[in-house]
């Protein structure tokens, strides 16, 4: 009986997986093109007329406070740096000092094309004092000369919204770390 | 005949059918094979899929470097490198040391990319209507590290003429 069995027994027949293979490892190297390389991402940004409005509940205490306005204009030979439309370290009696920038150049023998010219951590430091002023604050002008270049504008709002500022593990609802500075930057038209 | 000596015939005969059987062709196993490339696929599918904008630089184009670590939002993107300004894969304008050709842009407008995103908006102003959503518009702009402020301020002129009032700077993460 056994033996019969053993005679009669269906031969299963492995199925051919190379074509499906073959496809697999065609797959892998064309979702690798399509993969992005670096990693990215957005820093969003508003015009004037759509700057972030503030937060109901901290409405009435943001009244009592002076407004900030903390404005920071690229100029070619440094930043011009402004709270409430009086430029940092102008003349005295002069909301403005267009001769000289409130942080001038780390290297000023730089080619304009370094990026690397500007004073960023000097103009980070002035954000922190501002914010500690200012803990409520977050919004910041950035302006800039027709020339400047987009990394420059980039590098300046990494700056005043802090080196150590993590925005994505921020969740709905919860309070912005005190390291992020001045995170909501509008982007105003510059001059010249 | 003994108990062992019954064993060994035993033995021996089973000795003797192993060296009279055929040669069994050996078959490849490619189910753990298989089973790691499936992986492998999965996951790059998924990855592919989980992004909303799916960014490519074009060519000549070197996106700037920021600290900033914030997602990219579903968007209008316009791609802008130091030679053309891309959008819809179609050149719109060109550029020439990082700043527009004068003729394309009229009060800050630039004309072609105004036609082009006009167009756009359109269609996506009534895909939102039909689902009931309300409207608002989005551009991520992918520039190069070396674009003029000047042509940053057009772009969102432009796309501000036409009621966008999200604007998002695509940058590659640094560190």
């Amino acid at each position: 009986m056994a033996r019969y069995r053993k005679k009669n027994e269906i031969k299963v027949e492995e199925a051919n997986v190379l074509p499906v293979m073959n496809i697999m490892f065609l797959l892998i190297p064309a979702l690798l093109l399509a993969m992005e390389v670096a990693s990215m991402a957005a820093i969003a940004v508003s015009p004037p007329k759509f700057a972030a409005a503030p937060s109901d509940k901290k409405e009435e205490e943001k009244k009592e406070e002076k407004p900030l306005k903390f404005k920071v204009f690229i100029l070619e030979d440094g930043f011009r740096v402004s709270t409430a439309a009086q430029q940092e370290g102008a003349e005295a009696g002069k909301a403005q000092d267009s001769s000289k920038p409130t942080i001038p150049l780390a290297k000023p023998s730089a080619a304009i094309d370094d990026y690397e010219r500007y004073d960023y951590g000097k103009l980070e430091a002035k954000a922190k004092e501002l914010k500690e002023k200012y803990s409520h604050e977050t919004v910041v002008t950035i302006s800039a000369e027709n020339s400047i270049p987009m990394q420059v504008l980039i590098s300046t709002m990494d700056s005043v919204r802090g080196s150590d500022c993590k925005l994505l593990t921020i969740k709905e609802g919860e309070d912005f770390p005190e390291e992020c500075l001045f995170f909501q930057p509008i982007v105003e038209a510059g001059a010249g | 005949m003994t108990p062992e000596e019954l064993f060994e015939i035993k033995k021996e005969l089973k000795r003797a059918k192993r060296r009279d059987k055929e040669l069994e062709e050996a078959n490849m196993g490619l189910t753990s094979l298989m089973d790691i490339v499936s992986i492998i696929v999965v996951y790059l599918l998924k990855s592919y899929a989980s992004d909303p904008v799916l960014i490519t630089p074009i060519a000549e184009q070197k996106i700037p470097m920021s600290k900033m670590d914030a997602a990219i939002k579903e968007g209008v993107p316009i791609y802008i490198s130091s030679r053309e300004l891309i959008f819809k894969e179609e050149q719109v304008a060109v550029l020439k040391e990082g700043e527009l050709d004068p003729s394309v842009v009229q009060g800050h407008i630039i004309a072609p990319l105004f036609e082009k995103l006009e167009e756009e908006t359109e269609k996506s102003k009534a895909i939102f209507e039909g689902r009931g959503e309300e409207w608002v518009g989005h551009v991520i702009l992918i520039g190069d590290e070396a674009l003029k402020f000047s042509t940053i301020v057009d772009v969102m002129y432009t796309a501000g003429r036409l009621e966008y009032s999200e604007y998002s700077f695509c940058i590659i993460q640094k560190g």
